[in-house]
């Protein structure tokens, strides 16, 4: 039997992710993070790219989560220093670092902060702000525990010398003491999540890094936007304070250049971070503001990039393409003057405010040092080597890896591989899920029913988040006055753990039957304080919360007499609407442990593998007689591995494995159910009963027609790049007769009737090319483009073809190449925009690198499964940065070419992590089903039936004696439409009914 | 109007020969992203950078290659090189190109001192009237600055330490200027020496291009240097 754990390296946004998938499917998770706080480098983002969320409102639930996790053992300060054994049981030595603060004592209250007297240079805010040696990292910190400085501490330093957080902690929670602790962990798997370092610019002197004080890095614009960075949200020039208007972005700082930076790849994400940062920016500006982004070429490739791209450029963002050759002092005083040539070749110069250095990103030192106390294989970057086929496995067996430490890369695709490294750590540890986690017993909850409302006020400080603005004291005394409210309190920090302990002491003492809590939002905290309620043995949904923070004191700094006026009205209307509210059932469905995959691509088997590779029963159908879908046209992946021959011994495991049922020419044709057990039918006329569904139905090239026909179909010497791959794969052809090759990029991509980027046709182009060119050393070959979106290490082909004398000439939708014929010869007219000169080419042959488009069949399968599709077709995930994979109707997963053009590893990690989520539901025997059902009064319903046709779950039906609607509360998700729309008020929902909500109403107008 | 190329058949000889001559030239890694011309002092002259020259390269467009004079515009500085996200060294490929070019169609002064500095130098005044200059002017300043009286301009001193070149415009037309120099050496208390022979350090040879005649000049050069037993080549140019 194997280890029933894992072992985490690396504690942001990936190595959260990984721990979270582990641990809700039955793996003991150690999460091991060098800091004092996990979150990454996403925590030190302001805002997001292409949603514009704020990147520590989606963190932080993730991070609380993780942090209260009972399976999940968190350790902060902590580094790898050993790992012996094998897959399946590895002995791994962990050594963490003193904290010198005890985090079970430790209020976070920031006393020890506040009085310790050594500034040290804030990491967290990249050296630009001051923090103390006492310190948080930030203020949503997981662990939500402050930290001494070894390296700056006075009295570590001189025993005897300060120690001011001694006297101050009315915790006692320091402890100059502590001491390295050695933990010896038996796991067996690990996943590596090291992340990776912004490229520090100093030794670029062109770009006056370091020398002109108003240029900054992109993450330190970051800090300096962010509401929690040393500029509170303002944006300040560092020279002056001054708020910049005129802002330039220098992007492949660091990236694309062997000369001064050594790094050949392109970092991926900056070309969005850029165009993300001009639009936050520009929200921050109070008067007029100006940005310019000076790129090579613009690298929009992911969901919603182009279109993100698109707005910018609508809204005046200035796209220069040229790369800056030197910032220099402009002529006021913090100016900065930028000289660059324009596409004409003319000398330009340019002065700007402040200038951001769109740094790329590099490996971690300590992922090299990492990797070779493991002895894994780096690749040429010296990022954790994976391959195309296998994206999360590194080197050694039993080691698998994920986000920027393998390859740049930005979140969303950070995120699905943590999952998919998770589905790997898991697989291989399948028979001990559950072996070792801990399952908590809450006690037998006491029925209230028949109480009369006992109501206990809990008003939270947050530290000064709420009292350095709202008087809470009197809101407390004021919550006392209240009818039914027999006890209230304040709390410095309502949610910190001995809080947490007190609370569930004094609903027992008190008898309390009801509680609020006055503090922060629900959306983070209201889990954590229902469970507290359940520790109590109280029905968790006799709770109420008032925000009186986010909604509040936050927003009413000025004003603090109003403001406690109105955290009293907030507090009034939650204690109205406790007051009426009941116990909820805790409803279950009983998870049927099979999964049903939806077609037969690469996707879908690589996802139906995974589950049976767990021993979960899957169905795999597939609309046609033959799997492998579109993988049965490539030829071979950038890195040049073949993918036939991966692809027929997929589809070999896939036919042989005794768990998996593969279905041809079978669709589906309904879905009923919902989480954990769906029932759906075949077009073949079977059904399947099925506890979770992965949706991997692919996606279409686009066949080249109008203005973007080219030729094709016309004349036998034009080809989509999938034929030109299909000959290659025949090997029959030898090239050695086409003495000329063309390649037109973006064939239908790019345009407003498909405004997205298909992403994979660059590297494929280029692919193509090179093998053409090594077929036939004397074609030539030239790649009409518009933007190369060679992303990643997939650089290095760009520059391969280059070097091989492949060449790239750049048209833009104003220059369409023209294709013609005389005599059966092509002939192509297009412009080389550096010489300005029109160019006359006559190829041999003339390859489309055509869109990507969803297929029409995954928009009628979404409505069967209740899922969304974007404005273009494709599927549409949960959300578009931390849940890629999953769709919003829970237990249906996506995973390939349906939810947006992608190459194979990309796709099949995507499939490997939508069986990850899929594994958390299959690793249950029950999952829970919604608590706030609708429920109808028999006496008020007329039976008119609108319901059941508003109902988007079809939870509701007709009770045909009693001529009554019926809800299936296994079903109903708590939408509320039935309520709105029932003409006879028969409909409400449990605890958000009119009663409850009129009480609040009414408490609200008192 | 732009400019038509039909590029039926792509011929790059000149790129070819260039890359026969400098294996790591890296002219296709160009990714014409125009930090070489926007560095270059030479962008923009006859309608010429080193963007654009090395893009008529790839293109095989040698007659313009071969035709444009912004190349004697081109000083080898290396800030191409030193830009360029690629390392490509421009200045390197415009001196091959430079060589290309027939002697008959070059700048005709460029050619002209190159070939005068092979015989001497590339005034072509006798080596005699040099020695004489000097001790002339050296002269002069013992007579008219007397707080310079043991101030030295050594010729042909064996085993001096340092051998020091001249830029023969100065002794040929405003020969005083060679004085500051020989103050600053004196004051720092350098044993240095001209010689009279290859006296010359302008290295005209290096801009037209030929690479025999460059280094003939520079071998002269060393000769000389080593002959006289110097350890350090002070270089004026």
């Amino acid at each position: 039997m194997p280890k029933g754990s894992v072992l985490v390296v690396g504690g942001g946004i990936a190595g959260v992710q990984s721990a979270l998938d582990l641990a809700n499917s039955g793996f003991l998770v150690h999460l091991v993070e060098k800091t004092t706080a996990i979150g990454g480098k996403m925590s030190q983002l302001d805002k997001t790219f292409p949603t514009n969320d704020c990147s520590a409102c989606i963190l932080s639930p993730k991070l609380v989560e993780c942090g209260r996790h009972f399976n999940i053992n968190l350790l902060t300060l902590s580094d790898l220093v050993s790992l012996k054994g094998e897959p399946g049981s590895f002995t791994a030595v962990v050594r963490q670092r003193p904290r010198y603060i005890d985090p079970d004592k430790c209020i976070a209250c920031g006393l020890c902060a506040e009085k310790c007297p050594k500034k040290v240079d804030d990491e967290y805010n990249l050296g630009i702000s001051k923090r103390k040696a006492a310190f948080l990292s930030f203020p949503q910190a997981v662990p939500l525990k402050y930290a001494i400085d070894p390296d700056h501490c006075i009295w570590l330093k001189k025993p005897g010398k300060c120690g001011a957080c001694v006297k101050v902690c009315p915790a006692d929670a320091i402890n100059f003491d502590d001491t390295e602790k050695e933990h010896i962990l038996e796991v067996g798997s690990v996943v590596l999540a090291l992340g990776f370092s912004p490229y520090d610019p100093s030794s670029l002197d062109f770009t006056g890094y370091g020398r002109l004080p108003n240029v900054v890095t992109a993450m330190e614009f970051e800090r300096y936007l962010s509401p929690s960075g040393p500029c509170m949200g303002h944006m300040e020039r560092p020279s002056d304070g001054k708020e910049p208007s005129r802002v330039a972005w220098l992007q492949c700082v660091g990236s694309r250049d062997i000369n001064r930076s050594c790094h050949p790849y392109c970092s991926s994400v900056c070309c969005m971070f850029a165009i993300k940062q001009t639009v936050i920016a520009k929200e921050h500006a109070h008067g007029d503001f100006s940005s310019s982004i000076f790129f090579m070429d613009m690298r929009t490739h992911g969901k919603g990039f182009e279109d993100y791209y698109n707005r910018a450029r609508k809204e005046g963002v200035n796209f220069h393409r040229a790369r800056v050759h030197s910032v220099l002092q402009g002529k006021e005083e913090g100016d900065l003057r930028l000289r660059y040539v324009n596409e004409q070749g003319e000398i330009c110069f340019e002065e700007f405010d402040m200038v951001v250095l769109s740094t790329g990103l590099e490996v971690n030192k300590q992922t090299v040092e990492l990797a070779k106390m493991l002895e894994l294989e780096l690749d040429d970057d010296n990022f954790v080597k994976t391959d195309v086929f296998h994206p999360v496995s590194t080197s050694r067996p039993g080691i698998f890896v994920c986000g920027a430490a393998a390859e740049p890369k930005d979140i969303p695709q950070s995120v699905m591989e943590a999952s998919a490294a998770a589905m790997e750590a898991g697989r291989i540890l399948a028979p001990a899920r559950w072996q070792e986690t801990t399952v908590k017993d809450y006690p037998l909850e006491r029925d209230v029913h028949a109480e009369a409302p006992r109501i206990g006020v809990f008003v939270c400080h947050c530290g000064t988040n709420i009292s350095s603005v709202v008087d809470v004291d009197s809101v407390m005394e004021y919550a006392k006055t209240l009818p039914d409210v027999v006890f209230a309190q304040t709390n410095l920090f309502t949610c910190s753990q001995d809080t947490i302990n007190q609370m569930v002491n004094i609903i027992k003492e008190q008898g309390l039957n009801r509680v609020v809590v006055a503090s922060c939002s629900p959306r983070t905290h209201e889990p954590l304080f229902q469970e507290t309620l359940r520790d109590a043995g109280l029905n968790k949904f006799l709770f109420e919360m008032a925000n009186i923070r986010d909604q509040d004191s936050w927003v009413h700094r000025d004003e603090p007499e109003a403001a406690t006026i109105k955290a009293k009205d907030l507090m009034r209307m939650a204690v109205a609407r406790v007051r009426g509210e009941n116990a909820l059932p805790y409803n279950t469905v009983k998870v049927v442990k099979s999964a049903l995959v939806i077609g037969g691509g690469i996707g879908g088997m690589t996802a139906a593998l995974s589950f049976a590779g767990q021993d979960f029963p899957v169905t795999l159908i597939e609309q046609t007689d033959r799997l492998g879908g579109n993988a049965n046209k490539l030829y071979r992946t950038w890195q040049a591995d073949e993918v036939q021959p991966y692809l027929a011994e997929t589809i070999k495991k896939i036919n042989a494995h005794p768990q998996i049922d593969v279905r041809m020419n079978c669709q589906v044709s309904d879905v009923g159910g919902s989480v954990g057990h769906f029932t759906t039918q075949f077009s073949d006329g079977h059904s399947l009963i099925h506890g979770v569904a992965v949706m991997a139905v692919g996606g279409e090239a686009y066949k080249p027609e109008g203005e973007w026909n080219y030729l094709y179909g016309k004349n036998p010497n034009v080809h989509t790049l999938l034929e030109v791959d299909q000959m290659l794969i025949d090997g029959q052809t030898d090239f050695k007769q086409t003495g000329q090759a063309v390649f037109i990029h973006c064939v239908g991509s790019r345009i407003p009737e498909r405004p997205w980027c298909s992403r994979v046709c660059c590297t494929h182009a280029i692919d193509s090319a090179v093998k053409l060119k090594d077929l036939n050393p004397e074609m030539d070959i030239f790649m009409l483009y518009r933007d190369i979106r060679t992303y990643g290490r997939r650089e290095r082909i760009y520059q391969e073809a280059r070097a091989k004398g492949i060449i790239f000439v750049r048209y833009d939708l104003d220059h369409l190449p023209s294709v013609n014929e005389a005599n059966g010869k092509i002939i192509i007219q297009t412009h080389d925009p550096i010489v300005d000169s029109d160019i006359t080419l006559h190829p041999d042959l003339l390859v489309l690198a055509t869109a990507i488009q969803p297929r029409q069949e995954s928009g009628n399968l979404s409505k069967f499964f209740k899922c969304a599709i974007d404005a273009h077709g494709f599927l549409l995930e949960a959300h578009m940065k931390l849940r890629p994979v999953d769709f919003a109707t829970d237990g249906v997963y996506l995973a390939g070419l349906c939810h947006y053009p992608k190459p194979m590893e990309e796709t099949i990690a995507q499939a490997k992590a939508a069986a990850a989520r899929a594994t958390i539901v299959l690793s249950q025997d029950e999952v829970p089903a919604e608590s706030i059902t609708a429920q109808v009064f028999d006496a008020k319903c007329t039976g008119c039936g609108v319901c059941v046709t508003i109902c988007a779950y079809s939870a509701i039906s007709m009770d045909e004696d009693k001529n009554v609607a019926m809800v299936n509360t296994d079903l109903c998700k708590g939408c509320g439409a039935c309520v709105a729309g029932c003409r006879s008020d028969a409909m409400t929902l449990m605890n958000v009914g009119n009663e409850q909500l009129m009480a609040a109403v009414e408490a609200a107008f008192i | 109007m732009s400019d038509q190329y039909d590029l039926s058949k792509l011929r790059t000889r000149v790129k070819q020969q260039i890359e026969k001559a400098v294996p790591d030239a890296k002219i296709d890694y160009c990714l014409t992203c125009g930090l070489c011309a926007s560095g270059c002092p030479a962008s923009g002259i006859e309608d010429m950078d080193p963007r654009k020259f090395l893009r008529y390269l790839v293109l095989g467009q040698d007659d313009i290659i071969l035709k444009t004079n912004w190349i004697y515009s081109c000083s080898l500085c290396q800030r191409c090189k030193y830009a360029c996200p690629m390392g490509i060294d421009v200045g390197r490929i415009v001196y091959e190109v430079k060589g290309m070019r027939p002697k008959e169609d070059r700048p005709t002064n460029l050619q002209r001192s190159c070939d005068l500095q092979k015989k001497g130098n590339s005034t072509g005044i006798p080596d005699a009237d040099f020695v004489w200059v000097v001790g002339d002017i050296l002269e002069e300043v013992h007579e008219l600055e007397p707080e310079w009286s043991d101030l030295q301009a050594p010729m042909d001193k064996i085993g001096a330490k340092f051998y020091l070149n001249q830029n023969a415009k100065e002794p040929t037309v405003e020969p005083e200027e060679m004085v500051p120099l020989w103050k600053i050496l004196h004051t720092v208390g350098i044993d240095w020496t001209y010689s009279s022979k290859w006296w010359d350090g302008a290295n005209y040879c290096l801009f037209p291009g030929d690479p025999e005649d460059w280094e003939y000049t520079v071998r002269k050069q060393a000769e000389t240097v080593n002959d006289l037993g110097c350890t350090t080549y002070i270089n004026t140019e």
